[in-house]
């Protein structure tokens, strides 16, 4: 299928290893999930971990802003946005779980392994792991809600682990916090907490270090190639060289990354929508046999705008990482503009994504709803990953912050 | 402190039996599914936990005889004057729980409704059925087969189609029907339903509703046959797969009432089912109103309670206030329903298409409300613990099944602007 005669975007912007790469990741997703998932479904040992492995090592995904002579891709400049953003929506395509595992992974690595933040040391003691024979995957511990109204928060949002000033680096504590894709062995955590003078930060973290704890992976929606658990630290001690990034330029840079990815990951949940129901569209025949389903005006109509939001969840996907992607002409990733428009092209793929979604299993009835037809499985994934990445009310405050100025909230 | 109980009914439409009845199914709800529910998506193909809990609502308390006239063993609200009210505060009361047991345990009745409801009670029909749920107190599940391969809006949409998609076909030999053909989808099959009522055609083709038949099977008769149940998004109680006709007979009696009748009436059992979705999404809803109470108020946001966050309570208020205005459409549906001396016939045009109306304005609103507590609850959302994404998961087909939204938009449009092609 080619997406690009469809919804296009603007093609000046790709280069050819992204190009490529979106080819070779495409190619993945047809042989190696889709094929399978009618006999395997979403099963997690059958279907998605083989998958997981094969884009991540013997593809090289998870190396690929590692510096080439440490066995990496060497693509770790800010290039790579347009490259993840093209890579994570075939990724998304095949299973949005699996581009979520992605998003997390890569917006970690984007504190420490883009120029300008390259952290040659730190990459350096990683890349025996990462440029390895395992898969290796992070999980981010960000702000959520608190049941303790005192907890330091950003932008009013609590963090979920306190950190402490110790002799030589930090003293991490948390209590059932609620990571993102935490349980399926994750080699690195990213925990957001307040630093020196409440400043953000983000402290890379091993999830074998004293007083860390992973609960049962608990049940939820959608997602299941990120499967999660919650964590407790109890006094987790973190050096100093293990914060990856402080202040809330860093931390809004980051979640501009891991914003934008996510965008991608629906991007490519509505490319697979596409697929499902143009197939229905085509074949589907109603009113007493006498009208192709799509020639209907009513199912037109609906059609129209989920073609729509489609076309739309591409651009915002592909805009906002063109932002991350130049921070010569835009600006860093946390400078509020460019942070704001990752947060805003994210919410709205979301939306869009879910509002394209439901129409489709209404045109679809049972069978957009019976697993048989797939188009069930993106919906809770898409789901479940806006209301997961970041509540409503707190991305439109942050959107509101700073398109008008707000002094308060 | 505000409960559920505070959310809007007309009080002046109520059966005298609603708080008893309502006591009896909430206590069995709160008892016997709610604590288990989480489990279900799990156990949709062996149903080892719901099974049980059916077996205690249908057969031991023997809600399943609710329909039946009192004669036959049955509880005669047929005849009660509040059929659809009494049924109403059933459906939300489980639905609150787990609004696919509120499917099954629905749709058991919908197929009944063409006998046992006054003014066209089939006596004969009645009395050879009513053992069946009647006389058991292990749980008999009815269903009601209109869905078929090619579509299942087009056999709903019978001013326009006039049943001529129907391919399932009953020819009568002798004095029996022989029936053929392959349903699939229907509420309580997938191995669970001991009846079907079938929708079927004598003479295929045809656009007459006098060839529009309405025959009841027993699924155990030679020649009917069903598939296991399919996988599906949510509401892992209602078992739904094909069931295959294949020269299945039955007595020429057990066709509901005859030609032109049976396509009549059944217009009743489309009323029935705008009623019932209704009633299933006000209780999905009021069970997340508790959920989103509970959750809003231990978690803080800015230093306080979510609900104290102005712009959540703005979210908090329009779930509210969907939730006030579907219930009271839920009862306004079962009122119409049950007083046809103000309202009109319930199988006429206005009362369908105005069902029609409540259910999808009511669908509409609950797949949106749904959608925005899981995005306030942000990483808890779409967490089973919390039981708001089983509601959201479950939802989604009340708003899709009976021949979908649009099939609703176009029967509204057809009555209000009197349109003649839709
Ligand atoms: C949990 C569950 C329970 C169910 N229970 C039952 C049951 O008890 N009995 C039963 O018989 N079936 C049942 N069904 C099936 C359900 O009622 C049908 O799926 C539904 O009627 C739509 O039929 P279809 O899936 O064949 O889709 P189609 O008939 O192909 O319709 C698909 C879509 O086409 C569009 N469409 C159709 N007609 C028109 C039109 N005239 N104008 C504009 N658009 C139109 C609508 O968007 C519609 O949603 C159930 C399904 C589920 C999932």
């Amino acid at each position: 299928m080619d997406y690009q005669e469809l919804f296009p975007v603007p093609v000046e912007w790709l280069q050819d290893v992204d190009r490529s790469m979106a080819r070779t990741v495409a190619d993945w997703a047809d042989a190696e999930v889709i094929a399978g998932r009618l006999e395997h479904k979403e099963d997690y040992d059958a279907l998605l971990l083989p998958a997981m492995r094969k884009l991540l090592v013997d593809i090289g995904l998870q190396s690929m802003l590692w510096p080439e002579e440490m066995g990496g891709g060497g693509l770790g400049t800010p290039d790579a946005a347009m490259t993840l953003a093209a890579v994570i929506e075939q990724v998304g395509r095949a299973d949005s779980g699996i581009a979520f595992v992605l998003a997390n992974t890569f917006a970690l690595q984007s504190a420490f392994a883009i120029e300008p933040y390259k952290n040659e040391a730190l990459l350096e003691h990683m890349a025996p792991v990462v440029c390895g024979k395992d898969p290796v995957i992070a999980s981010l511990i960000l702000p959520s809600y608190s049941k303790d109204p005192d907890a330091a928060a950003f932008y009013g949002l609590p963090y979920q682990a306190a950190a402490k000033r110790d002799a030589d680096g930090w003293l991490l504590s948390a209590r059932d916090a609620r990571p993102q894709c935490s349980g399926a062995g994750a080699y690195a955590f990213g925990v957001a907490c307040a630093g020196e003078s409440d400043e953000p930060m983000l402290v890379l973290v091993a999830p074998h270090l004293r007083g860390f704890s992973t609960g049962e992976p608990f049940k939820k929606t959608g997602l299941a190639a990120s499967i999660n658990a919650d964590i407790t630290m109890d006094g987790v001690r973190a050096a100093d060289a293990q914060v990856l990034l402080q202040g809330t330029t860093r931390m809004r840079g980051m979640l501009a990354w891991y914003y934008t990815l996510c965008a991608a990951a629906c991007s490519g949940a509505l490319l697979a929508t596409y697929d499902i129901i143009k197939e229905w569209g085509d074949t589907r025949v109603i009113k007493g046999k006498g009208q192709v389903f799509k020639e209907n005006p009513l199912v037109a109509s609906l059609l129209g705008e989920i073609g729509g939001k489609m076309a739309m969840g591409r651009l915002l996907t592909f805009n906002a990482a063109r932002l991350l992607s130049a921070p010569n002409l835009y600006g860093p990733a946390g400078s509020p503009p460019v942070a704001t428009a990752a947060t805003a092209a994210f919410k709205l793929a979301a939306r869009g994504a879910m509002e394209a979604m439901d129409n489709t299993m209404e045109l679809m009835a049972s069978a957009g709803y019976a697993t048989e037809w797939n188009l069930e499985r993106y919906w809770r994934d898409v789901k479940t990953l806006e209301s997961c990445v970041l509540p409503e009310t707190v991305a439109q405050t942050d959107l509101a912050r700073h398109y008008f100025d707000l002094k308060e909230l | 402190m505000r409960t559920i109980d505070d959310f809007t009914r007309p009080l002046e439409y109520l059966a005298p039996v609603d708080k008893h009845l309502g006591d009896i199914v909430r206590a069995w709800a709160e008892r016997e599914v709610m604590p288990y529910r989480r489990q279900y998506d799990e156990d949709w193909e062996a149903h080892r936990l719901i099974e049980p809990a059916f077996r205690s609502l249908m057969g031991e308390l023997g809600f399943q005889r609710m329909l039946f006239p009192e004669d036959v063993g049955g509880w005669g609200f047929g005849h009660s004057g509040y059929t659809a009210t009494i049924a109403c505060r059933a459906f939300e009361e489980i639905a609150r729980a787990d609004s696919g047991m509120a499917v099954a345990f629905g749709v058991l009745f919908w197929p009944l409704v063409m006998i046992c409801n006054e003014p066209h009670v089939n006596r004969r029909l009645c009395e050879e059925l009513a053992p069946m749920f009647c006389d058991t107190t292990a749980p008999c599940f009815a269903a009601n087969a209109m869905t078929e391969p090619q579509g299942g809006a087009d056999i709903e949409n019978m001013e326009i189609v006039g049943g001529s998609t129907i391919e399932t076909t009953a020819v009568l030999d002798g004095d029996e029907w022989v029936i053929n053909g392959h349903k699939l989808w229907p509420t309580n099959s997938g191995g669970v339903a001991d009846l079907f009522g079938v929708v079927c055609t004598t003479k295929a083709g045809s656009r007459d509703l006098d060839d529009f038949a309405f025959i009841f099977v027993p699924a155990k008769n030679p020649g009917c046959t069903q598939s296991g149940p399919y996988q599906k998004a949510g509401m892992a109680a209602d078992k739904n797969g094909d069931i295959w006709f294949e020269d299945c007979r039955v007595p020429s009696w057990y066709r509901a009432h005859g030609p032109g009748l049976d396509a009549m009436y059944f217009k009743e059992v489309i009323s029935f089912g705008n009623m019932g979705s209704t009633a299933f999404v006000v209780g999905a809803l009021m069970n997340v109103y508790e959920i989103l109470k509970d959750f809003c108020t231990e978690q803080t946001y800015r230093g306080k309670p979510l609900k104290e966050n102005d712009d959540i309570a703005g979210v908090l208020a329009d779930f509210a206030r969907d939730i006030d205005i579907c219930r009271i459409l839920a009862y306004q549906c079962a009122r119409m329903i049950d007083r046809p001396d103000l309202y009109g016939e319930r199988w006429s045009d206005e009362i369908v298409a105005k069902g029609r109306g409540y259910k999808y304005f009511a669908c509409d609103r609950a797949v949106e409300d749904l959608k925005k507590a899981m995005n306030i609850m942000g990483a808890h959302g779409s967490d089973r613990l919390w039981d708001v994404e089983k509601h959201w998961r479950d939802v989604k087909i009340v708003q899709l099944w009976m021949g979908g939204k649009q099939l609703c938009q176009m029967e509204v449009a057809r009555w209000f602007y009197e349109c003649e092609t839709l």
